[in-house]
């Protein structure tokens, strides 16, 4: 039904003979008509247990739109690529099954599993969980039971990957080589249910999925199986039959037109073979189905030769005229990769429409950009397996960030402990003191100094006290009694985790009046690398950055303001 | 409103509940129960070649419907970490099994003979959720060949009943002779075409209205008319109407002595029934049994007759329910004839056929 419905946007992606880049990101933009007879099923909770980098994930979710960040290694794709297996028995477009290998399984219960073999408390053989829970809709009552490790009545799905009761004996002998600490797969079976202990063959078709990763273009054919997938949908039953003939008549007519004098010049030529007759003639079997051979192209250029970033949003695209009328679940990875700002812009527009009743988004990221843009408040942080939310982040500060959107708010996410500084110059001085107290670098003793930049004291405050981050914040006084400059954020400090130092009004209003009141005229000086003749004041009100950039790499120490000194100590 | 439709031999239940299933809107739920393999493919055949159907048709059969949908999904609200792997046909926990092992075999299989009762059993243990779960996903239910449910079957029917959504049952209770569970003490009095009872009080209940569809396209009004005698007026049967008229020459009830069913068999072809493998033996027929032939059309059938249907074909003495639908159904096969081989040919009120 979508097919035809999509169709015409399709050809015209696809097909138009003056197409370029604009049109692509025009089609993106448009705006997307949610087909009727859809109804939600939002997923609800997420619970994974021994794969890969998780020990045990339980993520709640109640957003249409969710906004997956964390560091590198923290399992943003890894949460994304469960919930796909979980929703659609597949990995990277093949099945799980198929795809199931020994680093699957949660490195340490591997280790812990192999290292106490044939011992006293030996671990039980690693196995993996992925639960995904539904809400309680009309639409998913057929997945509905309560076979999930909660015993909670709902819809759902459940992967269990675990040693299977027939190869029980198999896998004992051969435990009892001492093989290497690899899990032989070979032995475990996967078990693919809904809630309602049915067993699972294909994607329950209530739970369509789109699954789109702009990173790389995996298929060596040029098109990756989602793509390939996503075409697919957009022909018609009887479109698609009639590629497959012709085809299929293209091939038989290079057998009979090409090859047939060429296999009877070897059957000439090859005696030996005369009483079977041997040849060459054009594979016809269901390997070589048509859907392996045709390729999307962009203005009579093949899909994969076109740019990466043409190629993402060419993808994004197509995956989301789909997904509009049909998917209940839109998987994004990375998209902010090979997009420029402008087309990124408008993606993210599009997006955010799509999340809705009718749907739910993942989307997982690396950029700021993305995150301020599409809300805070939608984000779901991953760190060591757990996960965080700014869910009662107010909606003030979500509209603020959104504005913001340049602003590194990941950074103020990701960090392990925080120094929040008024600019650039306060966080190269604040370096300084930091290596002259300590000897090492603020980021080997996982301190991240981040400047606000424009954003308030305030709203960083809010977001890292949501968070429970470790932060030391270093606040100018502007000629206020630093109580009153505490006041109004006093309610996001938390002593002795999230504190607050402002510096002292009676040796002047900002950092560089504050360093001249801590150091002797000379000493400053001969830092600063500045001749008598110069105004020490003027000069370092005037060249701010240049002064703290000067602070930095000067060869001798300089005293340092009371409220640095306070904030160095409670850094190391 | 529950609907109840008691309908003859030949009175196109089936087609009936296909033709209902094509005409319900698009974006109606409904599941169609029946309780025999050769029902649900049937209707499935017909049901295709009515597509484009508008509604989301669901074809089950009841111990397959009892099991995923009262059992599978919350067993472990009944018996804890227990899973479903399948249906024990055949097996029996013997009477003195009690608690988890009255209902499930050790490779975690449900007994079938017990199945209904574990599914009433996990419904409430689920507290609602069978039904609520069952309530969203379908707006009407089907329930063909009703006449074969019995024992804790019932308490299911009386479940689906009371619940806000449509139960539509059709079947024929002279042809009640499958009992899944002949032990059974649950609702024991309503077994075989006593379970007319069971719903005529359902009836005055208020739960649901019986309508009786009277009209056979299949035998035609003679056989119709002797296949109506076999049941007591007390029964309450409407006078069947045939609207098979079509005349082969040889139509009608018909008595043959078994030295003129040589003669008899190439010239008609009849399909020959009997009661079970020890009767009729000497004849050496290739004998299809009663039960058997339950669902099956044919032109002509050739019945050997037990003793007490022979005392029912000479002296109308009344027969006993199973015997009577038995014989029902032997008979309600034919369109054109029915022949009973008897050698008191003479004793007997119908014509006799001689070569």
């Amino acid at each position: 039904m979508c097919g035809s419905v999509y169709a015409p946007m399709f050809t015209q992606l696809l097909n138009h003979p003056n197409h370029h880049r604009a049109e692509v990101t025009a089609l993106i933009t448009r705006s997307v008509t949610h087909l009727p007879g859809i109804t939600p099923s939002m997923i609800e909770r997420v619970f994974v247990e021994g794969y890969r980098r998780f020990k045990k994930l339980d993520v709640a979710l109640s957003a249409p739109l969710n906004i997956l960040v964390g560091d590198n290694e923290s399992g943003k794709s890894t949460l994304l690529e469960a919930i796909a297996i979980g929703l659609t028995g597949r990995v990277n477009g093949r099945w799980m099954v198929e795809e199931l290998n020994p680093y699957w399984f949660h490195r340490p219960n591997v280790e812990e599993y192999f290292g106490s073999y044939g011992s006293q408390q030996s671990a039980p053989p690693p196995e993996i969980l992925i639960e995904v829970y539904l809400r309680n809709d009309t639409a998913v009552q057929r997945l509905r039971g309560v076979h999930n490790s909660a015993s909670t009545d709902c819809p759902g799905i459940r992967v269990h990957i675990a040693p299977s009761p027939e190869y029980e004996q198999e896998f004992s002998e051969y435990m009892t080589k001492q093989p290497p600490p690899v899990i032989p797969v070979e032995f475990y079976s996967v078990d693919w249910h809904d809630f309602a202990d049915q067993p699972l063959t294909q994607r329950p078709k209530e739970l369509a999925t789109a699954y789109i990763d702009a990173r790389t273009i995996r298929s060596t054919s040029g098109v990756d199986y989602h793509t390939r997938e996503m075409l697919a949908e957009h022909l018609d039953s009887r479109e698609r039959t009639s590629i497959s003939v012709a085809h299929r008549l293209g091939r038989q007519q290079i057998t009979d037109d090409v090859l047939a004098p060429i296999n009877a010049r070897i059957a000439a030529e090859n005696p030996t073979l005369r009483d079977r007759s041997v040849g060459l003639q054009m594979d016809q079997t269901s390997r070589t189905s048509w859907e392996s051979g045709v390729v999307p192209q962009v203005d009579d250029i093949p899909f994969a030769m076109v740019g990466q970033g043409l190629q993402a949003s060419l993808k994004v695209a197509l995956a989301m005229s789909r997904t509009a009328g049909t998917s209940t679940y839109v998987l994004v990875e990375e998209p902010e990769n090979h997009l420029s700002y402008t087309t990124l812009t408008r993606l993210l527009a599009r997006l955010q429409h799509l999340a809705s009743d009718d749907q739910q988004l993942f989307i997982a990221t690396h950029s700021s950009f993305v995150l301020n843009r599409l809300g805070l408040d939608r984000m779901l942080l991953l760190h060591d397996g757990r996960t965080a939310t700014l869910s009662s982040l107010g909606d003030d500060t979500v509209g603020y960030f959104r504005k913001l959107a340049g602003y590194d708010t990941l950074r103020l996410v990701l960090a392990d402990r925080l120094a929040l500084v008024e600019g650039p110059s306060d966080a190269l001085v604040l370096e300084r003191a930091i290596r002259d107290a300590t000897g090492k670098a603020p980021l080997d003793l996982g301190v991240d100094i981040v400047s606000m930049g424009g954003l308030t004291f305030r709203r960083a405050l809010e977001v890292c006290s949501c968070l429970e981050r470790q932060v030391v914040a270093l606040q100018d006084n502007d000629g206020k009694e630093p109580t009153s400059v505490v006041a109004p954020i006093e309610h996001l400090l938390h002593p002795p985790t999230r504190v607050l130092f402002v510096s002292d009004p009676s040796n002047g209003p900002t950092l560089e009046p504050q360093v001249i009141a801590a150091n002797d005229d000379a000493t400053l000086r001969e830092v600063l690398g500045l001749t008598d003749r110069v105004d020490l004041a003027t000069w370092m009100r005037n060249n701010k950055s240049e002064a703290a950039l000067r602070i930095l790499d000067a060869d001798q120490r300089i005293r340092y303001p009371a409220y640095i000194l306070e904030a160095v100590a409670v850094l190391q | 409103m529950n609907r109840l439709t008691l309908a003859v031999a030949g009175g196109r239940k089936t087609q009936g509940v296909v033709d209902e299933c094509a005409a319900a809107p698009a974006g109606h739920r409904i599941l169609v129960l029946t309780y025999t393999v050769a029902n649900q493919h049937e209707i499935r055949t017909r049901l295709a070649t009515r597509a484009p159907i508008q509604a989301q048709v669901h074809v089950q059969g009841w111990f397959s419907f009892l099991l995923g949908h009262w059992i599978r999904p919350y067993l472990p609200r009944q018996f804890p970490n227990r899973r479903l792997s399948g249906l024990n046909f055949d097996g029996d926990p013997g009477i003195y099994a009690t608690g988890v092992c009255r209902f499930l075999d050790e490779g975690g299989r449900a007994y079938k003979l017990h199945l209904a009762q574990l599914a009433i059993m996990t419904s409430s243990a689920s507290g609602g959720a069978v039904l609520d779960r069952l309530l969203r996903m379908y707006d009407e239910i089907y329930v063909d060949e009703v006449q074969d449910l019995n024992g804790y079957d019932l308490e299911i029917l009386l479940t689906l009943l009371s619940l806000p959504i449509d139960l539509v049952m059709v079947g024929d209770v002279r042809q009640a002779l499958l009992l899944t569970n002949p032990r059974e003490r649950k609702n024991s009095q309503y077994k075989g075409i006593q379970v007319k009872k069971w719903f005529d009080e359902r009836a005055a209940a208020g739960l649901l209205d019986i309508t009786q569809a009277a009209t056979t396209w299949r035998s035609n009004q003679i056989i119709a008319d002797f296949a109506d005698s076999i049941f007591d007026d007390s029964w309450g049967f409407e006078k069947t109407t045939s609207i098979n008229n079509g005349v082969t020459g040889h139509d009608g009830v018909f008595v043959v002595r078994p030295e003129h069913v040589d003669a008899y068999m190439p010239l008609f072809q009849p399909l020959c029934l009997r009661h079970n493998a020890n009767s009729a033996r000497s004849l050496g027929l290739p004998f299809m049994n009663f039960g058997i032939a339950k669902g099956r059309t044919c032109e002509r059938v050739l019945i050997a007759p037990t003793g007490v249907i022979s005392d029912f074909l000479r002296l109308g003495k009344q027969l006993e329910d199973l015997a009577a639908c038995s014989l029902y159904v032997a008979v309600t096969r034919a369109r054109a004839s029915v022949a009973f081989v008897s050698d008191v040919a003479d004793t007997i009120d119908f014509p006799e056929w001689t070569p």
